[in-house]
């Protein structure tokens, strides 16, 4: 073999033991991915169709991921880009929607409809499928914002950086989002 | 602050408070407020319970984490 030829294998080499590393990273990760991807999805196959083409797209690209730089914000990077190209934004975002009511709104209201005084008993007037049901009414731009830093364990910075928006723009879709949210819990939660 | 006044202030950082973005300043005198007052404090622990229950989502199925594996590019 010459000498160029034996570098070119040792290249290939060394790239295929690269994507192996990358591709088994990125599967360690995928319960966490999951997770997010779940709570942007209306349903449990649109979460597994949009898992699906999120990680045959990273195996595709894996050349573009920097070893050592946050794996997870770029898988999801990946899955909300390929989530807007699927359309899923045609709802459009209540901006003017009044929604004046305070955090402690749905401890209020549900207190006030159950009679329950003891904190844990209020909650468990709440379930993961009023959780679930209550996000997917809440419109895309905000729910993704919310699903990241309260379901992904998100910083603001990691979740305006994978969304491509202005941290600002976290923070307060993030509080109107809060807030919607608690809003479709209040009424879903009650109504049991 | 009156009493109402300081609630008022706990119900406004709840969610900064959750999301440890306060202060060290502020939040000491969240926790001051806390220990004091049922009204806030009951409040605070519902918030940490539903943050808690939104992140018990369902598992992903073991039929897609399979899938998933069969996607990675053939050697």
């Amino acid at each position: 073999m010459s000498e160029t030829s034996e570098n070119e294998a040792r290249r290939l080499a060394e790239d295929a033991r690269d994507r192996v590393n990358f591709e088994e990273e990125a599967l360690a990760l995928a319960d966490q991915v999951y997770r997010v991807a779940r709570g942007v999805s209306r349903s449990k196959e649109e979460a597994e169709d949009l898992m699906q083409e999120t990680y045959a797209r990273a195996f595709r690209s894996w050349q573009s991921y920097t070893p050592g730089t946050n794996l997870r914000a770029w898988l999801l990077r990946i899955l909300t880009n390929l989530n807007i190209d699927r359309g899923r934004r045609a709802q459009r975002a209540p901006d003017q929607q009044p929604l004046e009511e305070g955090d402690y709104f749905l401890y209020n209201r549900i207190e006030d409809v159950t009679g329950e005084t003891d904190e844990e008993r209020v909650l468990e007037r709440l379930s993961q499928d009023h959780v679930a049901e209550a996000l997917s009414a809440v419109p895309h731009d905000f729910r993704d914002v919310v699903v990241l830093v309260d379901i992904g364990d998100f910083s603001y910075a990691d979740a305006a950086q994978i969304l491509d928006i202005p941290i600002g723009t976290v923070m307060s879709r993030l509080h109107r989002g809060r807030r919607i949210l608690k809003k479709e819990l209040a009424e879903v939660a009650v109504e049991t | 602050m009156t009493d109402d006044e300081r609630c008022d202030w706990c119900e406004e950082v709840l969610q900064p408070f959750l999301d440890r973005n306060l202060t060290d300043a502020e939040r000491q005198e969240a926790e001051e407020h806390l220990q004091k007052c049922k009204y806030c404090r009951k409040r605070y622990h519902f918030e940490e319970g539903l943050r808690l229950l939104m992140r018990l989502a369902e598992p992903m199925a073991p039929a897609l984490k399979k899938r998933l594996s069969e996607l990675r590019l053939e050697l």
